[in-house]
């Protein structure tokens, strides 16, 4: 890794091309139909850019901190999603109603739903995000995979959708087990199963239907090979809608649990030089073949030979996209918004310099070993930061996280000149963030960036199980360090009523209540 | 010496408290030594809490029952805090613990109890001295305002009490 002078330790370093050089000024009014960080995160660009933002919010939204920030606020009504940020009616009433020109749908919710691309592309609104055209050509799994096979881009051995059980024990046979059972039309990590035998793929086909159609409308299901322990490498590209492709480099993703993402860094120790060439030529063939615009990513599994396989494409703004802003310097969402209003990007590919190292961690409010999630007061929040610390979160003191979204409550990230320091300056914010009323990730984190495969880098998808056993044994440690804490504030502050072993409390607890009626009436 | 009895998530702790010239305490917990040293103060306190390993600062508020709340490390704890042997009494403050009893002899000022110079079940007269109080660098002798016998010492040589906090019982 290259070493750089002691001034590039910022946070997001100077946008090679400042927004005041941009072909065309940005005349343009924004809706945000997301929520949380994500929506500040849109926000911030846009307030340095000039673009005007108009936020949609939910009831239980009403408080939270984008509003503050935005422009104009737009009550969608409504708590549940499908009520509110998955309302493509509502959304784009918003935009209207403001007088916006464009959207921007951030991740999650309406982001890849080319139902909603529809409706904006229909009342005039710029979608900040591919073409209904390109998102019908990667609109489900499948036609993804053909896609970028047609494109000459490797992708893992798979066949369907199956008609029933017993096709899907017959496919899964001919493909060799272990094999995964997926929704079509799934995503997010969840529609997926993993089947190690064909009485497992019959059950599972079921089930995976079952959750596909409740969760998203349609139960197609295929039948894909299960590599063993593979490693989860994305490349992170902008398209404009001339046919450039920019790469800013991969990003490492393999600290899953259950197909989701919960730690994420750039690059990844797992690509040489050469690899990387490949992913990025892969990665720019099939985004061009399915006629890709704006922001988008393409994920591979690689497995221990090397070898890299088509994973699927995500077509929106990425969670993590934060740890590639923080390597090469690029603004993610400044360029989505030039690549809709002007369609031209911003940057060119030997613009491109990807430099030190990134790491992300999700805090999420929820239990740190069984994940379920934690909605709840924050009655104390303070972030971290200093030199080469990023963080990207809608929380303040006083905060109640509703419990109708993501548990997703902020994201830490830090940069090195190398892998280790961005670990090294971690641990460091880790220890100072403090987030006080629910329990988050946190302690998971603190244990990763202890353990030693993951300092040495050597790790899968299937890493974390393999770590979460240890978390019980590390709370029973934080446990103890709370029962000294609790120990010696209770010597300094001791509790307001007499108590005694052999219970003697009720007396004196009695007679204070007594004095302090006494003293009240004026007796 | 204090120790207490600390129950979290259903496990029972046992803890031994010094506290230590500095103003830091050393805790041991089931026989592993901890160190806690007081940051800041308030309804929400922080405290660094030492190990051999690891070293993590906690925030805690305490309750007005026997519950404190602690969160380090992105997790919380609520933790049931009794206090074992001499006497089993905790320190009652300023407020609901105050009383003006024939016979209870509470602190005149805040500070530190630098020497207890009576025992339970001791008779004592109207001037005997009782303990020492140790404020702004002053020590003060508190005196019995009453006849009778020591009934309850309510704190231990070493304990930083708050004003008007009951320190002896006589009766």
């Amino acid at each position: 890794m290259a070493t750089l002078p002691s001034n590039s330790i910022c946070n997001l370093r100077q946008i090679r091309k400042p927004s005041s050089e941009v072909a065309r000024p940005l005349k343009m009014k924004l809706l945000i139909a997301n929520r949380g960080e994500i929506a500040l995160r849109i926000i911030r660009t846009c307030r340095k850019l000039g673009v005007r933002t108009v936020q949609a919010y939910s009831d239980p939204d009403r408080d939270s901190l984008p509003l503050r920030y935005a422009d104009e606020r737009y009550a969608l009504g409504g708590a549940t999603p499908s009520e509110s940020y998955l309302s493509v009616e509502k959304l784009v009433r918003a935009a209207l109603d403001t007088g916006c020109d464009a959207v921007h749908p951030g991740y999650g919710f309406l982001a890849e739903d080319s139902s909603f691309v529809q409706a904006c592309e229909e009342n005039g609104l710029n979608f900040i995000g591919p073409s209904s055209a390109a998102l019908e050509k990667l609109g489900n799994k499948l036609s993804a995979k053909r896609t970028m096979q047609e494109a000459g881009v490797p992708i893992i051995p798979a066949d369907g959708p199956v008609k029933d059980a017993d096709d899907a024990a017959d496919v899964a046979e001919k493909i060799g087990y272990p094999v995964i059972l997926k929704a079509v039309y799934g995503g997010g990590g969840r529609g997926m199963r993993i089947a190690k035998t064909s009485d497992e793929a019959r059950r599972f086909f079921r089930l995976t239907k079952l959750e596909s159609l409740s969760a998203f409308g349609r139960g197609d299901v295929y039948v894909e090979k299960r590599l063993i322990s593979p490693r989860h490498v994305e490349i992170q590209a902008v398209c404009d809608k001339h046919g450039k492709v920019v790469s800013l480099g991969e990003r490492e993703c393999s600290i899953q649990r259950r197909h989701q993402k919960l730690l994420e860094e750039a690059p990844s120790v797992a690509v040489n030089e050469k690899l990387r060439q490949q992913l990025i030529d892969a990665a720019k063939k099939g985004l061009s073949a399915a006629g890709y615009t704006n922001a988008g990513t393409v994920e591979f599994l690689l497995d221990k030979t090397g070898e890299f396989y088509f994973l699927e494409v995500n077509k929106r703004l990425q969670v993590e996209h934060l740890v590639t802003e923080m390597t090469t310097g690029i603004d993610i969402v400044e360029e989505q918004i030039t690549i809709a209003s002007t369609s031209s990007l911003g940057i060119s590919q030997n613009e491109v310099q990807v430099e030190g190292w990134a790491i992300n961690c999700r805090i999420n409010a929820e239990d740190a070993r069984s994940f379920a999630p934690s909605p709840g007061t924050v009655i104390h929040y303070h972030p971290p930061t200093g030199p080469g610390v990023r963080v990207d979160s809608a929380l303040f003191s006083g905060y109640t996280i509703p419990e109708y979204y993501d548990s997703l409550v902020a994201k830490l990230a830090t940069w090195g000149r190398d892998r280790s320091e961005a670990i090294q300056r971690m641990k460091v914010a880790l220890d100072e963030i403090e987030i006080i009323g629910v329990p988050t990730t946190i302690p998971l984190h603190r244990l990763l960036m202890r353990d030693e495969g993951f300092v040495a880098g050597d790790f899968d998808t299937t890493y974390l199980n393999g770590v979460l056993p240890r978390m019980n044994a590390n709370l029973l440690t934080l446990e103890k360090f709370a029962a000294v804490a609790a120990s010696t504030s209770r010597i300094r502050n001791p509790p307001t009523t007499i108590e005694h072993r052999n219970g003697g409390t009720l007396r004196w607890r009695m007679a204070a209540m007594a004095e302090q009626v006494r003293e009240r009436v004026g007796w | 010496m204090r120790t207490y009895r600390v129950q979290i998530n259903g496990r029972e702790y046992t803890t031994s408290v010094d506290q230590k010239g500095d103003g830091t305490f050393q805790v041991t917990v089931d026989g592993e030594v901890f160190e806690s040293e007081p940051l800041t103060k308030g309804n929400i306190s922080t405290w660094r809490v030492r190990s051999a390993e690891d070293s993590i600062n906690a925030q805690t508020r305490v309750l007005p029952t026997d519950k404190v709340d602690v969160w380090l490390a992105g997790t919380p704890f609520q933790a049931s805090v009794q206090a074992i042997g001499a006497g089993g009494y905790t320190i009652p403050t300023q407020g609901i613990g105050r009383s003006h009893l024939s016979g209870d002899i509470c602190a005149p000022m805040p500070g530190r109890i630098t020497s207890i110079l009576v025992k339970e079940g001791e008779s004592v007269d109207v001037g005997t001295p009782l303990l020492i109080l140790e404020a702004m660098k002053m020590q003060n002798e508190i005196v019995s305002p009453v006849a009778g016998k020591v009934k309850s010492i309510l704190i231990e040589e070493g304990v930083v009490i708050k004003k008007e906090a009951v320190l002896v019982i006589v009766k």
